[in-house]
């Protein structure tokens, strides 16, 4: 799980999820950008620093601390090992795969959406 | 000579008429088209202008049999395959354009086809065609090239056929509203019909399956004008109606509507 993440790419995702009403999981970019990082890191530490990476570009320091806390830590997909060190579990690389399902699904929506745009 | 024959130049002449008419309707329309969607319809309005061009000589072939003309037949039959042989040029370029969206890719693919119809026509001119057999309802020529049955089988049957049945796929596989899919099922539904029955009609060498064939033609035209002007019955019982609206503007007071929903719960 060594893909490159987009953050604007992961912007635009989120923009069609709370287009739909769905302001969490799928439609929350914080959330999205996080699990990327964990999802990537399978198998090994997440620094905080690794987070922060992407998400300083739109976010400061203390929401992500608070998201870390109030969503990945309380419904346990991630484990916390270290100061400002994390390790996803089980749970957590099962909504990393739910979330690169709702990537898919939105590619898919997309490009139906500009075939039939594209039909007289 | 038979009414056989009239009534095979009858189909030919409601194929013409109704192509033409529909590939006119399609281009007048243009103004309610997105900059995205118009070299589709373009597209289709040269298809469409094609298949007319294609039966237009058919129908005098017909008379021409009728009249027994073999030297009239003859020339509308040269004539007729010309406009056949580029029909799946702007095919073509409908499929490609709608599934990648590239005008470029979509053309150079399109050229691809003109190649082979104009390799179909030179090999079908030079070696020639055997014929008219004219027979109780049509006239039919036999193509004297087996290189040009391949092209033709090849290049402007099988390769087409496959993309419109893999657009249908698409679709069919999303799910979306039903009046959507409707919109873009149905035209390509009816396109496959004409499109085959127009090669069954120009390959066969059964009279009745060319009457048959050119009956289907038909369909298919009525088919694909449906799909872009469907009557109101017929919205009403696919349930692709659209209800007529009008947005309702208040002032929203999101506490006072809570208050009056949470009473409403409590009745």
């Amino acid at each position: 799980m060594s893909e490159e993440i987009d953050v604007e790419f992961e912007q635009e995702v989120a923009e069609f999820y709370q287009s739909l009403g769905i302001h969490q999981g799928p439609g929350d970019m914080q959330y999205r950008i996080i699990l990327r990082v964990l999802g990537r890191n399978e198998g090994k530490i997440t620094e905080f620093s690794d987070i922060r990476k992407y998400t300083d570009q739109f976010a400061d320091k203390g929401s992500i601390g608070s998201k870390m806390k109030t969503v990945f830590q309380l419904e346990g997909l991630v484990e916390k090992v270290k100061r400002g060190g994390y390790v996803i579990t089980d749970k957590g690389v099962t909504a990393y795969n739910f979330l690169k399902d709702s990537t898919a699904f939105y590619k898919k929506n997309k490009r139906m959406g500009e075939i039939i745009e594209r039909m007289p | 000579m038979t009414a056989g024959l009239l009534l095979n130049a009858t189909i030919c002449f409601a194929i013409t008429l109704s192509s033409f008419a529909f590939a006119w309707v399609l281009a007048r329309s243009e103004h309610e088209h997105s900059d995205k969607s118009k070299p589709a319809l373009w597209a289709l309005v040269i298809l469409w202008s094609l298949v007319g061009l294609t039966y237009l000589p058919t129908t005098i072939r017909m008379i021409a049999a009728y009249m027994d003309m073999p030297i009239l037949d003859f020339m509308m039959y040269n004539l007729a395959i010309i406009p056949f042989s580029f029909v799946t040029v702007p095919l073509v370029f409908f499929i490609m354009y709608v599934i990648v969206g590239e005008k470029r890719i979509s053309a150079y693919t399109s050229m691809l086809f003109v190649l082979f119809g104009v390799s179909y026509l030179v090999f079908l001119y030079t070696k020639g065609v055997i014929g008219p057999e004219v027979s109780t309802f049509s006239s039919i020529f036999m193509i004297n090239s087996d290189v040009a049955i391949n092209i033709y089988l090849m290049g402007l049957f099988v390769i087409p056929t496959a993309m419109i049945i893999g657009l249908l796929f698409l679709i069919f596989l999303q799910r979306m509203p039903k009046r959507l899919r409707y919109r873009t099922a149905l035209p390509l539904v009816a396109i496959s019909f004409v499109f085959d029955f127009m090669l069954t009609d120009m390959i066969t060498l059964v009279d009745a399956m060319q009457l048959a064939a050119r009956i289907f033609v038909l369909i298919g035209t009525v088919q694909a004008f449906l799909a872009y002007f469907p009557p109101l019955t017929l919205q009403e019982k696919l349930g692709i109606k659209r209800y007529p609206y009008e947005l309702y503007e208040q002032e929203i007071d999101i506490d006072k509507e809570i208050d009056e929903e949470e009473e409403d719960i409590d009745v």
